[in-house]
């Protein structure tokens, strides 16, 4: 069985062979010393390649997270034989191996190619992976598939003459659903699908200077989004702030013109462009909407009674089922996330045994198909729920059925000071501290939905100021401190935390939450009132207090 | 972005890998020179005298400054020279297209400052037509990038048709 996703066609694939021999050769000229460090750093960035704090990292695109079982098993593969036997999914819904030897980069990418993958974009001023709804496809409350979409902005957006030296990178998200599970709000332009065309949200952002997008457009046409992007980049790229590292997204530029001004630019650049000459026809429009039909849905009569025995019978399947499957737009499937997040491991790491299991229930039981979601598990979109059990008994085997989608364990966290040469902080181990504080099955689920997000600097890559408690490392004179925040969404109702209370040194960070959700627990109407919604009730100051140890 | 070459002296080429030697100066903005000829203006000097004067003229145009301001006057213009001061400043990569594609700009498009040979692919898809690249090899360095991709995904200010007008040819 293979995967309904976009495939390669021959232009593709000519792509991205030229771009790797393009690479292999940089390398070679590296290697032999033609050219230094210095000389290679941007040439290497623009593929992907980092240079970390004790070796190279190899960051993969994950075309809007969207994997095949065959892709899943490369990886697994390229972990094996190329790197410590494990790998990263990322909050870009990518996946980074952080041990690779740059001698065997081009060999890995040759590796991709074969599985239709690459690592452009993956880095540098440009136009990174488009990122969506880990359940586009799936979801019941889905009025829009953004999966077509997010490959026409691939294609554009790859190697974009006018678009590779921005001020800064570019990053955009689409959402098609009722609920917004791509976080459009916080993204450098969001996108939300609707029959009646696209809503345009520009210069979200989190960073130093955290934004929410300011909707410009509404109702756009899919025939013009191409023409309407290019208008919004290129305003951005003449006018957006180049001085400054810091200022130099576009968010800045937004907040300075002002949304309305900024939109009065695009407009009038949109206006006057060509825009035949951008956009795509419908024909290739439709094209692209051929790949993701349906999977020939398995027509088994869905044996509910057995269903429910099988969750009477034992108790962690029925709460694996509770907290890990998604309402799927037929009532016998599901929408299954494997949770990456098991206590007091790093978050978002896969080992290459796992990676293969993942690729085998795919197979089983998912249609072939898997997906990276932007809080670091994986999905499996279309399971028939007649095969939930014997999926979670083979995912169980291999220590990949956390039953925490959603809880106060399955946290966000960048990589941190174990691996990132920015970091002021460690995340992973903290991440850790806090997943064994909370790791009593009934606690967690008592609390209910409670995101934690985990930043080990300012720039955020945990995505802490949308967490509903957000964690941010800083650097107070050689110790790390940790800065807390409070009432963060990135959902339908995107809100950015609040710095609340004094800084915390790493080992008081776990009992101070604790605290906080403890004073929750006591203050919450009902099991169903949510901890953000307690907050947003109660106000911050009310849980300030409990942050700090009472004196 | 790779500076492997750059320390070599700028050589003007061409689309086509010709080297040429440039007849243009750039003058002053304080030179009075008031003949026909060919002279490169800075960008204000431009819009200030260009109403006045007959002529075919250069002129600089900056990552700051607005080429759509030139409009009025692109039948005195014969050449613009785009300032790339950092290959990481992109802004120039948007005046050649607003040139060639927003006003139908047929005169030459130069790029100048800190050209390196990883830019040139960019630069033939927006419009340029002279380069003065520092490479060792400069002719070598716009023929490979000229032919390093088959596939282009966009429509830009060059001839290359994007894949998805190649994928739907009209019979």
């Amino acid at each position: 069985m293979s995967a309904n996703m976009y495939k390669y066609d021959d232009f593709d694939h000519a792509f991205v062979r030229d771009r790797n021999i393009e690479f292999a050769d940089q390398v070679a000229r590296r290697l032999s010393g033609d050219i230094t460090e210095d000389q290679f750093k941007p040439l290497r960035l623009m593929n992907g390649l980092y240079l970390q704090l004790h070796a190279y990292m190899l960051r993969i695109a994950v075309p809007y997270g969207v994997l095949s079982s065959k892709q899943m098993r490369k990886f697994a593969h390229i972990a094996r034989t190329y790197d410590r036997d494990f790998g990263h999914f990322t909050t870009r819904q990518n996946l980074q191996f952080n041990w690779v030897k740059l001698a065997e980069t081009p060999k890995i990418l040759e590796e991709l190619a074969e599985v239709e993958m690459h690592a452009l974009q993956t880095s540098g001023n440009c136009i990174r992976n488009t990122t969506t709804d880990q359940f586009a496809g799936a979801a019941r409350d889905e009025h829009s598939d953004p999966r077509p979409w997010a490959e026409l902005i691939r294609q554009w957006s790859s190697n974009h003459p006018e678009f590779t030296f921005l001020p800064r990178k570019f990053k955009i998200a689409i959402t098609g659903a009722r609920k917004d599970r791509a976080a459009i709000r916080v993204h450098d332009i969001g996108l939300h699908a609707k029959p009646e065309g696209f809503d345009v949200y520009v210069g979200g952002g989190m960073g130093r200077t955290p934004s929410l997008g300011h909707c410009i457009r509404t109702g756009l046409p899919g025939e013009q989004l191409l023409s309407y992007l290019e208008a919004c980049l290129r305003v951005y790229n003449r006018y957006g702030r180049r001085d400054n590292i810091y200022k130099a997204r576009i968010k800045i530029l937004v907040a300075a013109l002002g949304p309305d001004e900024y939109k009065r630019q695009v407009e009038e650049e949109w206006a006057r462009m060509d825009q035949a000459k951008v956009d795509a026809p419908v024909a290739e429009i439709d094209r692209l909407k051929s790949f993701f039909p349906d999977p020939e849905f398995k027509a088994a009569a869905f044996d509910r009674v057995a269903f429910e025995r099988a969750q009477t019978a034992d108790a962690a399947f029925a709460r694996w089922v509770k907290n890990n499957t998604n309402p799927h737009k037929r009532d016998d499937h599901a929408s299954v996330t494997i949770s990456l997040k098991p206590v007091g491991l790093p978050p978002g790491d896969a080992s290459s045994a796992q990676m293969d299991v993942m690729a085998d229930v795919a197979d089983a039981f998912g249609y072939s198909e898997l997906r990276v979601s932007h809080e670091q598990n994986i999905i499996l979109p279309h399971v028939h729920k007649g095969d939930l059990y014997e999926l979670y008994r083979q995912l169980d085997a291999v220590n990949l059925s956390t039953a925490n989608v959603g809880k106060i364990t399955d946290m966000i966290v960048c990589p941190g000071l174990d691996y990132c040469s920015l970091a002021n902080a460690r995340s992973i181990p903290l991440a850790q501290d806090i997943s064994q504080r909370f790791e009593d099955a009934k606690l967690s689920d008592k609390i209910g939905d409670l995101q934690i997000k985990i930043s080990g600097c300012i720039n955020a890559c945990g995505h802490h100021h949308v967490g509903h408690i957000g964690i941010l490392g800083v650097d107070k004179q050689g110790i790390e401190f940790y800065q807390i925040l409070l009432g963060g969404r990135a959902d339908e109702k995107a809100a950015l935390g609040v710095i609340t209370g004094k800084g915390l040194p790493a080992e008081a960070v776990p009992a101070a939450i604790e605290r906080v959700v403890r004073l929750y627990l006591d203050l919450r109407t009902s099991d169903d009132e949510r901890f953000i919604d307690t907050l947003e009730r109660v106000g911050r100051e009310t849980f300030a207090g409990a942050l700090h140890e009472p004196a | 972005m790779s500076q492997p070459n750059s320390t070599h002296t700028p050589q003007l080429v061409t689309r086509d890998g010709a080297v040429i030697p440039d007849g243009w100066t750039l003058l002053a903005d304080d030179d009075t020179t008031g003949a026909d000829g060919p002279f490169i203006l800075g960008f204000e000097r431009a819009l200030r005298e260009l109403d006045g004067r007959n002529g075919h003229y250069g002129v600089r145009v900056m990552p700051g400054d607005d080429v759509r301001l030139l409009e009025p006057f692109l039948e005195k213009i014969a050449l613009i020279e785009v300032a790339f001061p950092g290959y990481r400043d992109g802004r120039g990569y948007s005046t050649a297209r607003i040139l060639r594609e927003d006003f139908g700009y047929t005169g030459i498009i130069r790029a100048v400052g800190d050209v390196l040979r990883d830019q040139l692919f960019y630069m033939l898809r927006c419009g340029f037509d002279e380069f003065l690249v520092k490479d060792k090899d400069p002719s070598q360095a716009i023929t490979s990038a000229a032919q390093r991709f088959t596939t282009f995904y966009q429509g830009a200010a060059d001839a290359n048709r994007p894949a998805w007008a190649k994928r739907h040819t009209l019979a």
